[in-house]
């Protein structure tokens, strides 16, 4: 048996203690690193042209200053001039702050917009529109104003059906058109064929100040 | 008889004042069309033809009015040229005001030619009598009503019968034509 030293004694136990104490620490405090996590790629391209298609054909045109695009979701800002498309021919132009595209869906969503016809005298405003690119639908779930063709409309929803020309207005309609002010719960307006068909309840002011 | 002559002359006034000044220019009209549920289309407005049309005859209390003032036309069914300011009622078409009513099986308002004319069981009510005719025609510029077929003038104390009577509103002139009846009872000429 070795005669240890007490002062060596308490050097090694001192050792021990600590060992043991690191031993502890790391097994329940120090966590390990997490693994590694795939972050789907993200591209931002600058002054850009996006060109959304359907079988081939354009449906819509945006310049922008800035797109980012994240998984399936395209963020597009700064934003010049929309074009939308029917049947290859310049439809309606937009303006709007951002728009938003889910590749996937085929919707693009457009924030603060204004919509015109250069040739037709077709104005629109609205805080949201929503295009989507499989029904051919330009959907206003807020509020928007319409001017078309000399009638000033007012409606709570609205959607266009590009396909069929239809304008479908609900919720507080207003329509005025010249000295008429037509009011009505809802409306679809045949934009080809000029005809109005009105569902529900229906007030018409004639003679009213212009 | 005298009293009689008097309702008339009351009943072409009306006439006079109510029909004629109908979507007159410059004032303020409405139409409406009531208790239609919302997802049913009652009315349809061709703005390349100008011609607004109604129909709830297949909806159980929807009614289409068009007021001016204190003047009413109500009916089922409706159309409006608004070129030429044409304006027809049709299946229970009724023309009110005050205490004057016309109903008729078609009530139509020529807007240019500032003409009425209603037609298929014309009656036409006031306080004092009531007038039965196949048709009545109103002129607002000459300021006349006739009314034909089988005309029936009922007063409170008599009645009047023919088939063409005509009221000349500015000449205050009551005309018959062809044969015309009367009877009158004795109690209400002393009156």
């Amino acid at each position: 048996m070795i005669k240890l030293h007490p002062w060596v004694k308490r050097v090694i136990v001192i050792l021990v203690v600590l060992i043991i104490a690191l031993v502890l620490a790391f097994r329940f405090f120090v966590e390990p690193p997490p693994p590694a996590v795939s972050v789907p790629p993200s591209v931002q391209l600058l002054e850009s042209r996006l060109v959304g298609r359907k079988d081939g054909f354009r449906q819509w045109e945006i310049w922008a200053q800035s797109v980012l695009q994240t998984g399936d979701l395209v963020t597009l800002t700064d934003l010049d001039e929309i074009t939308m498309f029917q049947d290859e021919e310049e439809y309606l132009f937009l303006d709007a702050q951002t728009a938003i595209w889910d590749r996937k869906q085929d919707i693009l969503h457009l924030h603060e917009s204004i919509v015109w016809d250069r040739d037709e005298g077709f104005y629109l405003e609205s805080d949201v529109l929503i295009w989507d690119g499989n029904k051919e639908t330009l959907t206003s779930p807020g509020p928007v104003f319409i001017v078309w063709e000399g009638l000033e409309i007012n409606a709570t929803e609205m959607i266009l059906e590009s396909r069929e020309n239809l304008l479908y207005l609900r919720d507080d309609v207003q329509i005025r058109d010249g000295s008429m002010i037509w009011r009505t719960d809802s409306a679809v307006y045949d934009l080809d064929h000029e005809r109005m068909d009105f569902y529900g309840s229906l007030v018409l002011e004639e003679g009213a100040n212009e | 008889m005298k009293r009689g002559l008097t309702s008339l002359l009351v009943v072409a006034v009306v006439l006079g004042c109510g029909m004629g000044l109908v979507y007159a220019q410059g004032t303020v009209g409405t139409l409406e069309i009531t208790g239609v549920p919302t997802d049913v289309a009652a009315g349809r407005y061709d703005r390349e033809a100008g011609v607004f049309s109604a129909d709830v005859t297949e909806i159980e209390g929807a009614l289409i009015t068009v007021k001016l003032e204190d003047v009413k036309i109500l009916g089922k069914t409706m159309e409006w040229r608004t070129d030429d300011d044409y304006l027809v009622f049709t299946v229970d078409a009724k023309l009110t005001q005050a205490d004057f009513e016309l109903t008729g099986e078609q009530i139509e308002y020529f807007g240019e030619a500032k003409k009425l004319k209603s037609t298929g069981k014309v009656v036409v009510i006031t306080e004092d009598s009531t007038v039965y005719a196949d048709q009545l025609d109103y002129d607002e510029e000459t300021d006349e009503a006739i009314f034909t077929g089988n005309v029936r003038v009922v007063f409170s104390d008599g009645v009047l019968e023919g088939e063409k009577f005509l009221m000349l509103l500015e000449k205050s002139e009551l005309q018959f034509f062809g044969s015309f009846q009367g009877e009158f009872s004795d109690s209400d000429d002393k009156q």
